[in-house]
């Protein structure tokens, strides 16, 4: 892994080491890069340490090469490269992202730090975003380390979220701006796709929703002509499955290639009706103002349920939305037509663009977490 | 050592050098199997209270502590009263009290327990039986339990029981989790 030298005379400027630990899928380490461009964004260094960077190759090019300002990226290797704490000595601010515990090579240093009389790094646990009532009532509270070497030192944990009692969402300074003046016609157009202003498009970022053959048909048979743009990889397969067997007149649809972080804000900016997936996706759904249904990560103990239901409580969601959510998430099944047709579909994305009118009276996530740093070092 | 999940309202653990008693607990589940509990803690030594959270997997170490079987008597504000088989009587802060207020019933049996000789919370046998008080009518025929509705026990607290449950029934109830178990 190519990791970019920070410069030999000392950097000014604050310095942060941001830990990703990728589960599985892109959310994770989605988020993380998001999370680190807003910091470098504004006036920020950033060390990125992840366990699994290859997606970033087409996430965002250039970032292994260290060819994206103020953000290093380090594969977090087990154990850590020889001499990388040498070579790079741990920062002042440490952010573990969804509890992913630093390695323990840093909690060694650290516990040597602390033992000859260094203050502890600022240390967050930045969460998994809910709209459950829990992120506020644990949002910003210490975790002490209660036993260990490190036992008496402090993390503190910090709940992205939908309401001004929590963290709030990652959105970059400029997005709205660049979301105003982005041409949708100009951008199909660049990315070959048909731009037939009378064609609506649905975008498709998801897992294997149950009941996507059966909306995949009933859009394909309604009045309007729709065209599908499928992300590539995990969604495409999901549409090809569901388009075997399917008789009649077959819906459009396009496979995409593999979008950088910004391209994929100019799909969903694109779309009439976008389908999201996990955390991140849904956080640009939100701000991308169009129609759009979360495919919410499913967990083996049925606990989504109740995360999608205090997000759809949030949203202020019709009863059309909360409806078509729990059929594409499995809540509950299809006893006739899924798809609500294009009129309803228009009514959601009245209800997207109030909750987003909600939303940007709060403060981002980024200015947030900064602010809370300032008060904590 | 005991891990964040596994606590509950009257467990003491140490902090630093600082006994620190568990007075209320909430657990909550994150994404992708993590989960997290949220702790409210107050330092036995200087009564300052104090609320954190941890991940759920976190380990932290118990302090054993005295305990003597005892059976409440009567509620002197701020104080609940205990008294064992020699009519000594200890007195456990409301505070102190956490989840046990949910079952407590004249009489009951429990378990006082003490830190360098005082008394400072008490716990609960891991299973109660209690009559529900107030729940909607029964359902017939309904046997499988899947489907909760909400009930009240005496103390007014309120557990998920299954449809068939009806008003006047003895339920068993799991005091770690606040869950019905069974109609005795």
């Amino acid at each position: 892994m190519p990791a970019r030298l920070l410069p030999t005379q000392p950097d000014p400027r604050p310095q942060w080491d941001v830990f990703c630990r990728v589960i599985d899928n892109l959310g994770d380490i989605g988020v993380c890069w998001r999370f680190c461009s807003n910091l470098a964004q504004r006036g920020q260094s950033v060390r990125l340490w992840i366990d699994a960077p290859d997606a970033l190759s087409w996430m965002v090019p250039g970032a292994l090469e260290g060819l994206v300002p103020d953000i290093a990226v380090w594969h977090w290797t087990d154990p850590l490269p020889p001499g990388s704490l040498q070579q790079s000595p741990p920062a002042g601010i440490w952010v573990e992202a969804f509890g992913c515990d630093p390695a323990p090579e840093w909690m060694d240093w650290l516990a040597g730090r602390i033992a000859t009389g260094h203050p502890q790094p600022t240390w967050l646990n930045l969460e998994y975003m809910s709209a459950e009532s829990y992120v506020e009532r644990c949002h910003r509270l210490p975790s002490p380390i209660f036993t260990g070497p490190l036992g008496g030192l402090t993390k503190w944990f910090f709940y992205p979220g939908f309401t001004p009692a929590t963290g709030g969402l990652l959105r970059e300074p400029d997005l709205m701006e660049r979301r105003h003046q982005f041409d949708a016609t100009n951008w199909l157009h660049n990315q070959d796709l048909p731009s037939d202003a009378a064609t609506r498009r649905i975008g498709l970022f998801c897992y294997e929703p149950p009941p996507l053959q059966q909306v995949l048909r009933e859009v394909a048979e309604d009045p309007l002509p729709s065209t599908w743009l499928a992300t590539h990889g995990r969604s495409a397969q999901a549409l090809a499955h569901a388009q075997q067997g399917l008789t009649g007149t077959p819906c459009e649809v396009h496979t995409l290639a593999p979008l950088t972080q910004t391209e994929f804000d100019h799909l969903l900016w694109t779309c009439d009706l976008n389908f999201v997936r996990g955390e991140d996706s849904l956080v640009r759904a939100l701000w991308a103002g169009q129609a759009f249904v979360w495919h919410i990560y499913p967990q083996h103990d049925n606990a989504h349920h109740a995360k999608l239901e205090a997000f759809l409580d949030w949203l202020q969601a019709p009863p059309s939305l909360r409806q078509f959510h729990r059929l594409w998430n499995g809540v509950s099944r299809p006893r006739y037509e899924v798809w609500p047709g294009w009129a309803v579909v228009d009514e959601w994305r009245t209800c997207a663009l109030a909750a987003r009118e909600r939303l940007l009276l709060q403060p981002d996530l980024v200015t947030q977490v900064l602010e809370f740093i300032a008060k904590k070092r | 050592m005991k891990i964040a999940q596994e606590l509950r309202a009257g467990n003491v653990i140490m902090h630093g050098k600082d006994p620190m008693i568990v007075l209320k607990t909430e657990y909550a589940r994150g994404g992708r199997g993590a989960a997290t509990v949220r702790l409210k803690l107050k330092a036995l030594l200087n009564n300052m209270a104090t609320e954190v959270v941890c991940r759920a997997d976190d380990k932290m170490e118990q302090i054993i502590l005295d305990k003597k079987e005892c059976t409440y008597s009567y509620f002197a504000d701020p104080m609940y009263v205990c008294m064992d088989t020699d009519f000594n009587q200890y007195e456990v802060e409301a505070e102190n009290m956490g989840d046990a207020l949910n079952y407590l019933e004249d009489g009951m049996t429990v378990e006082v327990v003490f830190y360098e000789g005082k008394a400072i919370s008490v716990e609960l046998p891991t299973s109660v039986e209690r009559v529900i008080t107030w729940t909607e009518p029964a359902v017939k025929g309904d046997t499988s339990g899947k489907v909760l509705k909400p009930a009240k026990i005496a103390t007014g607290f309120e557990v998920a029981v299954p449809l068939f449950v009806a008003q006047d029934d003895k339920i068993e109830i799991d005091t770690r989790t606040g869950e019905y178990r069974k109609r005795v």
